[in-house]
């Protein structure tokens, strides 16, 4: 089964009869939260936090009327500074995080332990912070909310760390196309 | 899924382009100098003065007949004191269509394990100056069909006369009249 294909039968299963009309798309959302804590939801609230901090916008955790994002990849980083401009990788951080959409979680007590894809994915000489998706990916469905509950911790150690921490969510998407002349 | 050479085909039968063309790889750019500070930047929309390696085009349209497939977006950055790793909102529209819409392509740059992609993991060699990302989704071009891309720069370190260029790569069809004129 295709990205396409995973998104085409969800959105039928949910009656969203006109999502297979919509344009296709590469999308990604991210968050971030520049004060450092034990936890960080992410998405939640993000209707008030402006580009750099995030680029969901007005619409917040919840993507507008025939809009969805197939998720196929997460990963988090660490925002350099308050201001959210400037970013980096984990870099020894660990993320133990539950993705929850609707009133359901979609992924739970998952962890993107700093460097474990570094067996078959070297970027450049450092270790990955992202966490590919097993099988197709997620839907997250139009105007249904979404957000993602992350803790930090010290890799090595496994003891909580309290950090800065952004999270990115990255798949195939689609955007509204009404099709018609409004 | 159909593939890049169908539904390249298919788009360009729904808006009635029949001619056959010469199916070929096409890469098209545009660069943009900037002013001191500037974190707004729009791309194919003003070709006025530029040379033939800061654009390949003369019009923000395809010509007749020709079409192509995005496959990939390449951004570079030419600055002694800016850079393509802080974030970034890249919006591509065609038509009046909006087909990448409110992206982040700065994680793909420099090396930071942050990548999209094993195949396409950033680049270190020029500290986060130059990035690429590989579509998921195909997004055609049809010919005579205005398009545009936007870029918002987080940082406001550009100076002036720095350069930045996106350059959209894929599959395309070029004009090939199959007869004598």
């Amino acid at each position: 089964m295709s990205a396409q294909d995973k998104m085409i039968h969800v959105a039928n299963r949910l009656g969203l009869s006109s999502l297979k009309d919509m344009q296709g798309s590469t999308r990604m959302v991210y968050d971030s939260i520049t004060t450092a804590a034990l936890t960080h939801t992410f998405f939640k609230g993000a209707s008030q936090r402006a580009f750099p901090l995030t680029n969901v916008g007005a619409n917040g955790n919840q993507f507008q009327v025939d809009e969805a994002l197939l998720v196929e990849k997460i990963a988090f980083f660490v925002p350099s500074a308050a201001d959210g401009i400037a970013y980096g990788g984990l870099n020894g951080v660990g993320v133990k995080f539950d993705l929850v959409i609707g009133n359901k979680t979609v992924i739970k007590d998952a962890t993107v332990e700093f460097g474990g894809e570094q067996a078959f994915w070297n970027d450049g000489t450092v270790g990955s912070s992202v966490l590919d998706l097993e099988g197709v990916g997620i839907l997250i469905p139009p105007q249904v909310e979404y957000y993602v509950v992350a803790k930090g911790y010290n890799t090595f150690s496994r003891e909580a760390f309290s950090t800065r921490l952004g999270c990115y969510l990255f798949g195939t998407g689609a955007l509204l196309n009404f099709n018609t002349t409004i | 899924m159909a593939n890049q050479v169908s539904k390249l085909a298919y788009v360009d039968s729904k808006l009635g382009v029949s001619l056959p063309g010469q199916q070929t790889t096409r890469v098209i750019y545009d660069s943009v100098n900037a002013v001191a500070g500037q974190q707004f930047y729009e791309f194919f929309t003003n070709f006025a003065g530029k040379t033939e390696f800061q654009t390949n085009l003369t019009t923000n349209k395809l010509d007749s007949a020709e079409s192509m497939v995005i496959k990939s977006v390449q951004i570079i950055m030419n600055s002694a004191v800016s850079n393509l790793s802080d974030h970034l909102n890249l919006n591509i529209t065609v038509g009046n269509q909006v087909v990448l819409k409110d992206f982040d392509p700065s994680f793909n740059a420099s090396s930071r394990g942050l990548s999209f992609d094993r195949l396409h993991s950033g680049y270190n060699g020029d500290t986060g100056k130059n990035l690429e990302v590989r579509l998921l989704t195909d997004i055609v071009i049809p010919p005579q069909v205005n398009f545009k891309a936007t870029l918002q720069v987080s940082n406001a370190l550009v100076a002036l006369n720095d350069d930045i260029t996106i350059v959209l790569k894929g599959y395309g069809r070029i004009f090939s009249a199959g007869n004598s004129f």
